[in-house]
């Protein structure tokens, strides 16, 4: 079905984003929250902590939330007979406890909701090292990814939920494959080291999504997208990622070569400015320091809610 | 709009419109950029049948600001406060304040000193002093409703010049630009309304200070809403922000606002209730994000009226 400009829904689409706090800048709820507010949907923040910015500045400062503080703010939530939701959304945890007990609010959501869809990014690590505990991976492994509808990993944690390497796009279709198998119906490798068709400007990504047709039998629709390379690191990228992908795929529910699009033109708009901007603060032949390279996020606002079509994705087989 | 940084302290919930769900959403939607530090996190406002979640101690805000001065970004064009139930946490917050505006002469400290309302006050009575004596002094746009301004200026309004005069005194204590959000003094539009009122001190290019007092008739609205006082604070910093020296277009836009975030919230609410029940507050939560074209560009719909523009 073509669907109507966001903005001129109300279309009352609740989602519960359990992510990290930061005073200054944009990760987790911080990149997640407004880009969806932006696109009509009502969103429900747990702050897994409070920092005052992420943690790839000098210094960072804060507090985090615990397992049992995060059960008595879905307490209070339940108690009012609200803990009714679209959509769930998580990204970065360090902690397995608090992972644990995100496991358990999304299945008493599920059993409130049972159209839920829990969107999960799961963090794990990049370029080949874990960068959260190891004691996170069987838990994601066993008991978060199960649950799961949307996964969004990059090619790290893609092998590491599945045990298999990618080296080719036939790799990378079976490990699609497998994560469908563990659970999520839709299945997003944001980022890969396979050779991109364009150059080596340019990384793959790919996306695989099942569904199942009016008469019962099972299809998959898989795109591949040539993303370019952008020469910084970006912090939040993966937070908006996830976002902007529950948003398109709300939009697009059976077509997930529009919904990628979509996702990866509107992180190229948001990359495009920031590295712009950061340039210009640093000054000529200066690296741009982490709190220039903070996402534009408020000065996205027309891209984020009306993406111009940059990528196009190719439908593979 | 030329980059423009706020910091703004209130508190977190995770599901509704008060505190700092309902400042910062409009303010991005204006072009600002909003960092905020969370005082408390709460599952809703405490208007609900039951409220859990943790509050967060001076000392913990101390440390979050620490981090942000450690890595020197510590400058901002604005601070937002609001609602406050802790001593320590207030003074907290006016040290850094100060701290703050060393760093930037500048900055425009916007203060609602949530203390009461209809003549009872709802937070601890020992927070009077500090807001009387070290929290307005340092602000320079405030928004108390009648019974706040009372409180901190020791006068009844029982006149509109009575309301002048309180005005007047609040900007001896500090601010230079003070709006009663809401008064009982009879309206000339009748008891279907509420009258608030505005003050300004400006300097004038020859040095001349000069003051603008305006009034407004506000639609009365029969329903108890939580949050509104969080988003008019916040308009106010936008509209004044665009415009600095005219109180009258500030105040229009802001008022504004509030009655289309209004109107389209207790449209839904009566709605989700169904006829003849009162909504609950989960219904009544302010429909922040169904707002955001009105939010971005308000259709004027309140005319404030000049009262007098005097030289002294």
């Amino acid at each position: 079905p073509s669907p109507h400009p966001p903005s001129l829904t109300a279309m009352e689409c609740r989602v519960l984003s359990i992510q990290s706090h930061v005073v200054r800048g944009y990760v987790g709820n911080k990149s997640a929250s407004f880009p969806l507010q932006l696109l009509g949907f009502e969103v429900d923040s747990i702050n897994s902590v409070q920092f005052s910015n992420h943690t790839g500045y000098s210094h960072w400062k804060g507090q985090v939330l615990t397992a049992d503080e995060l059960h008595v703010l879905y307490e209070g939530i339940k108690l009012n007979n609200v803990h009714h939701y679209d959509y769930v959304l998580t990204g970065y945890t360090r902690d397995t406890s608090f992972l644990e007990m995100v496991v358990d609010i999304v299945q008493e959501l599920k059993r409130a909701n049972p159209n839920l869809v829990y969107v999960c990014d799961p963090v794990l690590g990049d370029h080949g090292s874990m960068y959260v505990p190891q004691n996170l991976y069987p838990v994601y492994k066993n008991k978060v990814v199960p649950v799961a509808d949307i996964i969004t990993p990059n090619q790290f944690e893609a092998e590491l939920l599945t045990g298999k390497n990618i080296s080719t796009e036939k790799d990378a279709v079976e490990v699609m494959d497998l994560l469908h198998a563990m659970g999520p119906d839709t299945v997003v490798i944001t980022s890969s080291d396979l050779p991109s068709r364009l150059g080596d400007r340019f990384l793959v990504s790919l996306g695989s999504q099942r569904h199942v047709r009016p008469d019962g039998s099972r299809t998959t629709q898989r795109v591949r997208l040539e993303v370019p390379k952008v020469d910084a690191v970006f912090v939040g990228t993966g937070d908006l990622f996830a976002a902007m992908l529950l948003a398109w795929t709300h939009h697009y529910p059976t077509d997930l070569k529009t919904a990628c699009e979509k996702t990866f033109s509107v992180m190229h708009h948001v990359i495009q400015r920031t590295i712009s901007y950061a340039h210009e603060l640093a000054g000529p032949g200066r690296r741009p320091s982490p709190p220039q390279l903070e996402l534009r996020m408020v000065q996205s606002k027309a891209d984020i809610e009306d993406p111009a079509i940059v990528t196009e994705a190719t439908v593979i087989s | 709009m030329k980059a423009c940084r706020v910091l703004s302290i209130q508190s977190h919930v995770v599901r509704g419109y008060v505190g700092n769900k309902s400042a910062t959403f409009p303010l991005q939607v204006l072009g600002f950029e909003v960092d905020s530090i969370n005082s408390v996190q709460f599952s809703n406002h405490t208007g609900y049948a039951h409220w859990k979640g943790q509050v967060l101690t001076a000392e913990e805000l101390n440390v979050l600001y620490e981090g942000i001065k450690l890595n020197n970004v510590n400058h901002y064009d604005y601070i937002l406060t609001g609602y406050s139930r802790d001593i320590s946490f207030l003074e907290t917050v006016v040290d850094i304040i100060k701290e703050l505006k060393k760093a930037n002469p500048s900055l425009v400290y916007v203060c609602d000193p949530v203390m009461g309302d209809q003549g009872a006050m709802y937070v601890p009575e020992n927070l009077l002093p500090v807001y009387k004596n070290k929290v307005v002094p340092l602000a320079d746009i405030l928004t108390p409703n009648q019974f706040e301004a009372e409180l901190l200026t020791g006068r009844k309004i029982n006149t509109e010049e009575d309301a002048i005069e309180v005005m007047d005194l609040l900007h001896k204590m500090g601010p230079e630009t003070v709006v009663l959000t809401s008064t009982d003094l009879p309206s000339k539009q009748g008891d279907q309304f509420l009258v608030a009122l505005g003050s300004q001190k400006i300097k004038k290019p020859d040095g001349t200070n000069t003051d603008q007092k305006i009034c407004m008739d506000i639609p009365k609205v029969d329903a108890v809403f939580v949050g509104t006082g969080d988003l008019f604070a916040a308009m106010m910093l936008a509209w004044t922000h665009h415009h600095p020296k005219d109180l009258k277009t500030a105040c229009e836009k802001t008022v504004s606002v509030m009655h289309h975030v209004i109107k389209r919230t207790i449209t839904y609410a009566n709605e989700m209730a169904g006829p003849g029940k009162r909504p609950t507050p989960a219904q009544l939560e302010l429909r922040m994000v169904q707002s955001k074209a009105d939010i971005e560009n308000p259709t004027i719909v309140v005319e404030a009226k000049v009262l007098q523009k005097s030289s002294q």
